[in-house]
């Protein structure tokens, strides 16, 4: 119960915050010009994709059609993950920076209740946020292909899964970074840090970090580094596969969540040690 | 029952590279605060008295010695669950309202549905806040954000109740008002910790007292314990002193301050002091009143704190 008072104040506090909101109406607008733009048309030679009600495809097969549609899926999920990779992370990283800091942090642990149950409310609170987020805008756009393109593929709501513990995953890292500054800004630059320097660099250590030295020592020490973080580009590209019904590689995902646990653990024992 | 014990309590502050600067917060604190009573903390800024609430509310973890509530270590996570808290410069979420804060902070406490939408409610009136209860917080006045945290600190109807300045902001009906409430959870059997400026206040409700600088506790004891100055005694009396008497009084070397209806006198001991009260009435001066000569607490905390800075 406590914890779930925790989550639902969370979204209270996030729902207060206009950033949310403003994810929501993006979210909308890209439902709306979807629905103005996809549409098929049968024809006697086969099914046509239109854009904007010009054709956009050769008449294709019904399989054909199916494919192609799942590829739009696809793009369409990768383009979400990225908004929310941006906008998301932007909209919740104050949840827990907020709750730490004096006043109201005193207000929280004077309860009967644990420091990283305060964590993990936070934490849970703002994975909601989004996840409502996404299945809001999955769901539209599982409507929009079902009722314009007869295609019914429920593999696009599974997505909301997929993206939303992508986001976990990295909102892991959000809130170790959190409790270690105890500032939203420099939490933000942070992970945003990590995700557009070091992490490209990780992820192509071969061409980069390899180049500096031969050392086994040293590339095992790279090597570390990459798995010490959740795998994103290999979970999105995962989570293509999976849109595409091309099979799913469930190793990134596991990877990720223990890499994920330990940044949440890791900032569970920086705030029980911690003195306010 | 004691509602709060420590015994060698201390704390340090470190910073600086290696910790090279060092604060003593609290040093070798030892106290006890039985169940039911108004106990009051005093002392200068920087005293010591936020470190030590926030030590037995776990926010804080000591270097040293322990801490129990309710006969629980403050480490406990249960040691909480019979426990409210108003903390000084409190910061609820603007984005709630004051029902919202109390349902929200009380769902945190452990207290739930039907008991605690009736709890809210209660509470929202007996602080005074109930018309304003759907109202968002960041529009509340100081002296309403007292009271609401008033409110939210009882939510749990706790055993214990730590007050940290209750009655800041707030108008001079509303501290008469938290004063009585005080009072009457007290009649209830609850124990209240407080810490306050004001030590009028504090001298007007509470049962003991502890004062505390530089992270040492001075003194703990009653009020009046704290404000009876000495064996300094104030006779009253009618009319002026007899010419006899002050002749006889100056024979004896006995010193005393006189005022029109009053005479001021320090004494060595009770024979002493009767001893004098028949010397009066053996010159036919008519006694209407003696009282033993107090200081208010704001003057025995000043000379307290005065003394503990000369020494």
């Amino acid at each position: 119960m406590k914890l779930l008072a925790l989550i639902r104040m969370t979204l209270r506090e996030l729902a207060a915050k206009a950033t949310i909101i403003i994810l929501a109406a993006i979210s909308t607008i890209v439902l709306l010009g979807l629905a103005a733009a996809v549409s098929t048309n049968v024809t006697a030679d086969g099914t046509v994709l239109q854009m904007f009600g010009q054709q956009a495809s050769p008449p294709l097969a019904e399989e054909q059609i199916v494919t192609t549609i799942r590829g739009l899926q696809a793009g369409l999920a990768g383009g979400l993950f990225t908004g929310i990779i941006l906008f998301g992370i932007f909209a919740t990283a104050g949840v827990i920076p907020d709750a730490l800091e004096k006043g109201t942090v005193d207000l929280y642990l004077s309860k009967p209740i644990a420091r990283w149950e305060l964590l993990l409310g936070k934490y849970l609170g703002a994975v909601v946020a989004i996840f409502v987020n996404v299945l809001y805008f999955m769901i539209g756009a599982w409507l929009i292909f079902g009722l314009k393109c007869h295609v019914w593929d429920f593999q696009v709501l599974l997505a909301t899964l997929t993206i939303t513990f992508m986001f976990a995953c990295l909102y892991a890292i959000v809130a170790f970074l959190a409790v270690l500054t105890r500032n939203t800004a420099v939490s933000i630059i942070l992970v945003y840090l990590y995700l557009f320097v070091l992490g490209p660099i990780l992820q192509n250590r071969e061409a980069t970090l390899y180049l500096i030295s031969e050392n086994t020592v040293y590339r095992g020490i790279v090597d570390g580094l990459y798995y010490i973080f959740p795998q994103l580009d290999a979970m999105r590209a995962g989570g293509a596969k999976q849109l595409l019904v091309q099979g799913m590689d469930w190793k990134p995902f596991v990877q990720s969540m223990l890499s994920a646990s330990a940044f949440f653990f890791g900032g569970a024992v920086l705030l029980k040690r911690r003195d306010f | 029952m004691l509602a709060i014990s420590t015994s060698h309590l201390s704390k340090t502050y470190t910073s600086g590279f290696r910790g090279k600067h060092q604060v003593n917060a609290l040093q070798d604190f030892s106290l006890e605060v039985e169940s039911g009573q108004i106990f009051s903390l005093l002392g200068p800024n920087g005293a010591g008295k936020t470190t030590f609430i926030k030590i037995l509310l776990s926010l804080t973890r000591q270097t040293g010695g322990s801490a129990m509530i309710m006969e629980h270590e403050v480490s406990d996570d249960r040691a909480r669950l019979a426990v409210g808290y108003l903390p000084e410069n409190h910061r609820y979420p603007g984005y709630l309202t004051g029902e919202q804060v109390l349902r929200s902070f009380g769902a945190l406490s452990g207290v739930t549905g039907p008991l605690l939408q009736a709890r809210t409610m209660s509470l929202l009136e007996l602080v005074g806040m109930k018309d304003w209860r759907n109202v968002k917080v960041k529009k509340y006045s100081k002296g309403m954000m007292q009271r609401l945290g008033l409110a939210q600190a009882m939510i749990n109807d706790p055993d214990l109740l730590f007050l940290d300045e209750p009655t800041d902001g707030v108008d001079p009906v509303g501290r008469a008002e938290i004063r009585d409430l005080l009072r009457n959870l007290k009649t209830r059997g609850k124990t209240i910790f407080l810490n306050s400026h004001l030590l009028s206040e504090v001298e007007l409700i509470s049962d003991r007292v502890a004062i505390l600088d530089k992270g040492r506790l001075l003194r703990v004891g009653t009020v009046d314990e704290l404000t009876t100055s000495g064996e300094r005694y104030q006779i009253g009396i009618e009319g002026m002193l007899p010419e006899a008497f002050l002749v006889e009084a100056a024979a004896k070397v006995l010193t005393f301050s006189q005022t029109q209806s009053s005479l001021t006198v320090d004494v060595g001991s009770i024979a002493e002091l009767n001893a004098l009260i028949d010397m009066l009435r053996r010159h036919q001066v008519s006694i209407v009143s003696i009282a033993k000569e107090r200081s208010t607490l704001e003057e025995s905390f000043l000379n307290l704190i005065k003394r503990e800075v000369a020494s």
